[in-house]
This record gives C-alpha cells, structure tokens and sequence, in this order.
C-alpha cells in the first residue's frame, strides 16, 4: 500500500514546516475548522472505525463522544498525546516524532479541536530527545504561524500546545499514571471509574490517545471516514498501520502496511526472512513484550485486534519479537518478568509483590535451582496478579508467564531437570 | 437511594456511598489495610476485593461506590482465594518479627493472616531486605520491612496535616515509604501516623519495647492538654497481674492514643497531647497530708486545721483561692458549695496560654475545663489579681487547687505574696513548687487518677474517667471538700457518689442543665444551657 503515516519519511528535511506543508500539511486542520464542527470530527472518527494504536484498540470515535457535550467554562478539557512509548519492541512513534513532527502537532491540535480542548499536552518519554527536539522546533513553527495558541487560523479557536518530558517510567505510558506524572507527582495509575473524561487530569475532562492513532485523524478527515474504513481485510480493523520488528529477522524495522497484514509475510517478506537460515521461527510476540507468546505454527494470522485476540494473544503495540530455534525460552520469560519487577510502580499489593517474586522463581529456574512445583507457583501467582490491580500492568507482567508456560511448558520442565538451558543444547546439535 | 444486596440481605444506602462503607456500616467486615474514614481512598492494598455480579472482575469495595440493583458477595471462593493471595504477597518480603515488634497484639497483618491467610508461605527465595529502626522524627521510628505500602501515612500527612514529609521511594518489591532528604517527621500531629499504621512500621519512641499492648488496661478518656478536650484512650500497664512472679507493680501510663469523636477531634490528637502524661508521670505525688511540707501528718489532723484557717479568715474576708482550669466540673461545684458556706472567699481562676490555636485541634487555652470553671464560678478576679492581693497584704489564708496534668502550671506563689500570707494551703496531686512553700499539703488525684467531667472549648461535657488508682493518697476533689465542709461546722450535701455531684451542679448551674451522667456517656453532650462560649 502507499504509505500514509510514513509518507514523509525519508523525504529531506523532512522535519521542516515547509516540507510538512507542501505535502498537503495542516490542510486537515484548516479544514476542520472552517468546514466542521467538534462534533462532526468525532463523527467521522467514528465511521472510519479507527482503533487506538496504543495498545488496548478501544474505539477513538467512541472514546471521544464521553466527553462532556456541553463546556463548562469552569471546567477546561483537556488531550493528552501519550508519546510514552515505553512498551519494550515498540518504537513507531518515534519514527513519526523524529521524520513528522508536525504531524504529530497538526494531528494532536486537530485532535484538540474535537475535544474542545483548551490545551494539548504531548507526553513523551524522556529517553527521546531527538524526537522532543523536533517536536519542540515544530510547535515553535506551529505557533509562529498561527496553528496553535489563541484564535487558530482565524476561526476563534484557542487551543495551546505543551510538550511535557517524562522522566523515564514504563508506568507513565499508562494513562492515569501519565496524568498523575503530568502533575507532577510520582507517576501512580488512579482506579476508574472516574474516568478521564469525567475526571482527567487536574481533575478535568480529558482524553489520552496514543500518537499513532491521533496522526491517522488528519487523513480521516482530509481523505474521508469510508476511505480509512476501506483499509484492511478485516472491516472492525481498519486503517494503515504501522508494525515495529525486530529480533531474529533479518531486516528489522518499522512497516507501515494495512491494519490486518500477515504476520507470517511481515517476517518473511518486509523483515527478510529469519536472521540464520538454519535456525526457524520458534515463537513470536506480537503486540510488545506485555502481550501473550504465539507458537510458530500459530503465525499465520493477520496481525489486527481481533485477529490476534483469537489467538489469545493481543496487537498490542504492534512490537513484534521474533525468535528463533536457538531462543531459551526460560531466559526470555526471565528477561520479561525483570522488566515489569523493575518497572512495577509498587503501588498495589499483587504486582508489586508478585512481579519480584516471579522474577526471583525464574531467576532460580534458569540459573539451575529450579524445582517442579515452581511452574505450578509461578502460575499461581500470576493467575492472582492478573485482573487484581489498579492498572494493566499487573496483567501485563502475568500475560507473558501464563503464555509462555502454556505454550512451552516441555521446556521450562526439561531446563528444571536439566538444571541448564535445553533450547541452547538444541541449538548446539543443530 | 441505591438498594443493593449484599451478602444475600438488600440494603439502602445513601447516594455516593461505597460498598465497603455499606458492609461496615451493617457490622460486617471486609479486610482492608489501606481505607481509613478520614483519608482519601487509596484502594491500593487491595484486600477489599469482593464479588459483584455482572462485573468481569473482582472490585474493591473501598473505591466501588453502591449502585442500584448492585448484587454484592464478600465472601464466595473466588473472593476468599483473592484475599488470600493478597495475605501471601504482602507477607512474602515482611519480616514476620512479630516476636520483637511492638504492634504485635494489634497488628491488622497478624489479624487478617489468621482470618484470611493460608497460614504458610510458599516463598523460597530471599525476602527483599530494606532499611530498619529509621529515626524520621521526634517521636516516630519507621521500619521499612514491615511496611505494606499502604500509604495511610503519606496520605495524613499530605491531607490532614498539609506538611508532606513523607513519601513512597523506589519502584516495584523495593518500593519503600520514606522521609524527603532533609527533612523530619515533626509536625504537631506526627504520632497519628503510628496510630494509622496498620503494621508495625511506624512506631512511637516513647512505647516502643515498653511492654506488650496484650499487658495493657485501656480506659476511654479525655485529653487535659488544652480546652479542645480531645477523646482519648489511656493505657496503663497491668502487668501484675499476669506476671505476678516479677512481683512488679506496673500501672504508669504507657500512651495515649486518640478515640474516635467525630464532635471533636475526629480520629486525631496532637503530640502534645499523647504525651501530656509524662510530666504527670514525672511530678513527684504529694503522698500523704503534711503540715508543714515534709512533715506528715493524720488526715483528720490536717483537714481540721485548713478548716479552721479558712474559716477563720473568710470570716475577716481575708480568704483567697487561686483555681486550676483543669479540675473536674464535680471539684470545683463542691468548692463552690464550701466557698458560699465560708462566706466571703475571693476566687481567681487561673488561666493558661500559651501559642495560639491552629487549624486542626490545638488550642492556646490549656485550661481544660476552662469553660466549666467560669460556668461554676462566674465572672471571677484573675489568678494575679488574687495574689497581687496577697502581696498587698489582704490575704491571710490562700488556698491554691494545684494543675492535676503538669505542676509547672500550678499558680506559682511568689516570696512577695508568701511572706504576707499566714496560710498557704495546697490541694494538688504534686509536689509541686507553691507546695513547697505551703504550710499545709492536702493530696488530691491526679487528671487520671479521677472520674469527672470537664467541658471543653465548644461547651461539650465531657467524661474523664480513672485509669489508674492514685500513685499518692489523693482523694477525689469533692470529698476533700466534704471533709472540709464536715470539719468547718458547716452544713454540705450528703454527696454519695462523683454522679450526685454533677446532678446537683446540672440543678444549680444553669449551663450544666440538662446535663446526665448517662448522657454525656462515651461521645460527651451539650447541656440545655451549654451555649458555645466565647
């Protein structure tokens, strides 16, 4: 397919206002507020069935319309651009905040205008200072030319645009523990209900989206709902998307290609194929490194919401891992789990406790001391982590435990009575 | 009105309330650490989980707000293995020293381990090991192993006292509450967190390793620190009585902690407050009557020959008696009752200030029962009026009622006034300084020493109650008086008992009317008369 999202990419200085706009840049915006009101925006959102790109694919259309219809002059709205990205084999975003950041503004303000936002705040992680760099040139830009800031282009619309640094939490990519963080105070998640539109951040109605998923606004309203509804095999998946790979392939990247494209041809043709002929396809996670494992014979499958949720997996953030022959599934679990022990927030009790203690079970599994009964407890602990906490990330930490022992458990029990890694030794006869 | 089921039974609750509120409220529990009435909801321990039905997940009830048609279980399999878990996670990195920790005994860890726990740990590996015996503040120790995260003291300190010291630190199993560098725990309120602290991670310097709170005889009080009259609980050791080998006799004041009155100090006290004992404990007791100082003397002996000065004296109306405002409204009517049998007594009341009031209880009117002692006594001339008299020569007998919490309140007598005055004589529980310089010493009970009332600073009755028998040979105030009265000819009430007393003083003053034992009861009442003073 032409790129949508990408289009940009590539292009020389394509970071520049003049390149963004001689591509046909802030026309969308321009045209939505001349042409349509707020609520005609969410309207089109909706028909065009976009999904959010940042991981759960809830409705934006859907999300958008719990606002409040009415504004209260006492209460400002507010959109939150989630530029977190902190999802571990997830780095699309950043691709359009370094090439297209003024997609980002234009799509963020357009965003805002549907919101009847009185501010956007782009949050973007702190490891990213390219990207905040040009975000920060490209809002300077937007402002000096009338895009963002009071009475944009003319139409009485004021709406200002704040890009805020986070400090560098996994936990901050999550949207009430975003707001919490943009405060200024330690980044926790807050229970829901209330939910942002009701009570969002400093207490206002606000709506968090995911940068992918605001920059597919602009082309929604400029080419049309029915034309983004086309894209895609499968209609309650719609829209381009764009797929980070990486791992055993041999052309990691990021893809832009239909929403519902083959995950099998992904890996074979957009990635080249498998990084060592004689090592295949072992496992893959498709969604970022929270979702559940896929089994190589379980790869055929179109990578969309709906399609992997089938599979008990999740499109995640479309961070897809590829792993081949020579992957110890034991380390890999292990490398994972750190990561949400390290990253739990500690605020309640089952993640905070249980995530550490998985890590430490594994730690033991894969350095020799592991016993029998230890898959059945890490099982356990994850089952009562999973669905027990204020935020996903307890989820997130459990998914991959309860995946990677369903689809490989015959080798987490050959590494326990070996005392060693068996997948190596396979790798090594290999 | 949302009705809901709970538990099988259908209940109505009020708009906004939530599920647990709604559980506690018809008696029943459902374990939480982290929800405190007073604080914001947290709902991070997640102990609350229970069962609603059409909800995919399980909820907690602290943050769950009741909705119509809500069916509501706490107590279904899924439920019990939810709690459970939640039990092995939180005990899992704690230290379980319950054999050296001093909340052993009314720890909410040990409690809920028994009821909901498993009763064994499935934890093979090294428990996370964090910083012990941390001195944050003037009175508080924190522990950070036994600490489970609940943020209960955070959040006092954030929202109650808007001082912000503390605060969660590191991520993940190493997360851990601390204080900001810098800084300490030293707010006016700061041992409210030991009392919030669900564990034994906060505990107060001044009890902690003093004894086992299973060795404890809790009496419900009032606090005499200043005119808020918070309701507190007193604790004194009763160890004799279980380790009768030690021998030891062991009824000092452990600590006091705050109950629960939503009329007046809500779930708080202040620091001063919960250690107003210590002086108290400090102060050497009067012992037995002496005449002079440091010569004992027979009761009998010693109440006739005040009688006799006061009597004597108030018939040349050169009678004077300075008042602590912290004697119970039942001593001072009975004084009130001999003053008019004398004749002609000048009273002074004494009045103690000192900082100002704050925002949240403290007041800078340490007279506990200030506001009962102008209702018993009126308009009265000022302590320093009445001795300015007796250093102008116009006193022969000064009676001094001595402070019953801190003898450095006592009214302090000075050369000038004593050398004028023939008789000093003292009732009080302490040596204190003007009872050095007395000629006669008369013990009365200290402010836990006695059952009582005292009216506090929004003219609430309130109950004081003994906790603890008389270190010295204090009497109680009102059959001193009685004794005094008997031995001065004089014709005085056939008092029985500390309640006759008051219903005679809610007969005769009129702010005290309507006021009844039973009535001011636990949570204290506002008589008919009681109009909030100025």
């Amino acid at each position: 397919m032409e790129p949508v999202l990408t289009r940009n990419v590539g292009k020389e200085r394509s970071q520049s206002l003049a390149v963004y706009e001689s591509g046909g840049g802030y026309a969308a915006l321009r045209k939505a507020l001349r042409e349509l009101t707020p609520a005609d925006v969410i309207e089109q959102v909706k028909a065009s069935g976009l999904r959010g790109r940042g991981g759960a694919g809830f409705p934006t259309g859907l999300k958008w319309s719990f606002m409040p219809k009415t504004k209260d002059p006492a209460r400002p709205h507010y959109l939150l651009n989630n530029a977190d990205e902190s999802e571990p084999g997830t780095f699309k975003d950043r691709l359009l905040m370094e090439h297209d950041p003024h997609l980002v503004v234009e799509s963020t303000l357009l965003s805002g205008y549907a919101m009847q936002a009185d501010a956007c705040f782009i949050y973007i992680r702190g490891e990213y200072v390219q990207a905040a760099r040009a975000l920060e040139r490209a809002i300077a830009e937007a402002y000096a030319k009338g895009y963002a800031g009071k009475n944009i282009l003319g139409s009485g619309f004021d709406c200002e645009l704040v890009l805020h640094r986070g400090a560098g939490a996994y936990i901050c990519g999550e949207e009430t523990a975003l707001m919490t963080s943009l405060e200024g105070d330690r980044g926790y998640p807050r229970f829901k209900p209330p939910f942002p539109a009701q009570k969002g951040v400093w207490g206002m109605p606000t709506t968090i989206n995911n940068v992918e998923t605001l920059a597919c606004v602009p082309f929604i309203i400029e080419r049309g709902a029915e034309w983004f509804a086309g894209i895609g095999p499968n209609p309650k998946n719609t829209g381009p998307k764009l797929y980070c790979l990486s791992g055993h392939v041999r052309r990691p990247g990021v893809f832009e290609r239909e929403m519902g494209y083959s995950l099998r041809r992904l890996i074979e043709e957009d990635g080249g194929g498998m990084l060592h002929a004689d090592r295949p396809l072992k496992a893959c996670v498709p969604g970022g490194i929270s979702v559940p494992v896929l089994r190589a014979e379980d790869c055929d499958v179109g990578l969309d919401f709906d399609s992997l949720a089938a599979k008990k997996s999740a499109l995640g953030s479309a961070g897809i891992m590829v792993m081949d022959s020579s992957t110890c599934m034991v380390k890999a679990l292990l490398r994972t789990t750190h990561f949400f022990a390290h990253e739990s927030c500690g605020q309640c009790t089952p993640c905070r406790q249980g995530c550490g203690w998985m890590e430490q079970v594994l730690e033991r599994i894969e350095h020799g001391a592991g016993r029998a009964a230890d898959l059945d407890l890490l099982l356990d602990v994850a089952n009562h982590i999973e669905g027990h906490t204020i935020c996903a990330l307890g989820d997130a930490a459990a998914w991959p435990v309860q995946s990677y022992l369903r689809h490989f458990r015959d080798e987490f029990t050959a590494h326990v009575e070996a005392g060693r890694c068996v997948a190596g030794a396979a790798r090594q006869h290999a | 009105m949302p009705r809901i089921t709970i538990d099988g039974s259908e209940v109505e609750v009020a708009p906004r309330t939530t599920l647990l509120q709604a559980v506690l409220a018809r008696g029943a529990e459902v374990p939480h650490y982290c929800y405190h009435p007073a604080l914001s909801i947290a709902g991070n321990c997640r102990m609350c989980l229970v069962e609603v039905e059409r909800a995919p997940k399980l909820v907690i009830a602290c943050a769950t707000e009741a909705a119509d048609g809500m069916v509501v279980r706490t107590g279904t399999e899924r439920v019990k293995q939810a709690q459970a878990h939640v039990m092995e996670f939180l005990l899992i990195n704690h230290p379980l020293d319950c054999t050296i920790c001093d909340q052993a005994g009314e720890c909410r860890l040990q409690e809920y381990a028994v009821e909901y726990g498993t009763g064994r740990s499935r934890l093979e590996d090294p428990k996370v090991l964090l910083a012990k015996a941390i001195d944050i503040g003037r009175h508080v120790m924190l522990d950070q192993e036994r600490c489970i995260q609940c943020s209960r003291c955070t959040r006092f300190c954030d929202e109650v006292t808007g001082t912000g010291e503390l605060a969660f630190f590191q991520r993940g199993s190493r997360t851990m509450i601390g204080i900001y560098p810098g800084r300490r725990l030293d707010n006016p309120y700061s041992g409210n967190v030991v009392d919030l602290c669900p564990v034994g991670a906060l505990t107060l310097k001044e009890f902690r390793f003093r004894t086992r709170v299973w060795y404890l005889k809790n009496t419900p009080t009032v606090c005499a620190g200043c005119s808020r009259g918070c309701n507190v609980m007193v604790s004194v050791g009763r160890q004799q009585e279980i380790m009768t080998t030690s021998g030891q006799f062991d009824d000092r004041i452990k600590r006091i902690v705050p109950r629960f009155n939503p009329a007046v100090n809500g779930h708080w006290i202040c620091d001063e407050g919960r250690l107003s004992y210590e002086r108290l404990e400090a102060a050497p007791p009067t012992g037995t009557a002496q005449c002079p100082p440091g010569t004992e003397v027979e009761w009998e002996t010693a109440v006739s020959r005040a009688a006799d000065a006061l009597k004597r004296a108030a018939a040349a109306g050169r009678a004077a008696a300075v008042v602590s405002p912290r004697l119970i409204n039942e001593t001072l009517f009975a004084w009130r009752r001999l003053f008019q049998g004398l004749g002609d007594v000048t009273v002074g009341v004494q009045r103690i200030l000192r900082g100002a009031d704050d925002a949240l209880l403290l007041r800078a009117d340490k007279g506990a029962n200030a506001t009962g002692a102008s209702w018993i006594f009126g308009d009265t001339t000022t302590a320093d009026a009445v001795l300015a008299a007796a250093r102008g020569g116009d006193v022969d007998t000064l009676l001094v009622l001595g402070d019953v919490l801190d003898p450095a309140d006592t009214v302090s007598v000075d050369d000038a006034a004593r050398s004028r005055l023939g008789h000093l004589i003292h009732v009080g529980p302490f040596v204190d300084g003007t009872a050095r310089r007395a000629s006669l010493l008369l013990p009365g009970c200290a402010w836990s020493e006695e059952d009582g009332t005292l009216v506090n600073c929004d003219g609430r009755v309130q109950r004081l109650r003994r906790c603890h028998r008389p270190r010295g040979e204090g009497r109680d105030g009102w059959r001193i008086v009685a004794d005094l009265a008997a031995a001065a000819g004089l014709t005085f009430p056939g008092w029985r008992s500390t309640a006759d007393v008051l219903q005679a003083a809610a007969a005769e003053i009129p702010q005290l009317s309507g006021v009844t034992d039973e009535g001011v009861a636990m949570l204290g009442m506002v008589g008919a008369g009681g109009a909030r003073v100025a």
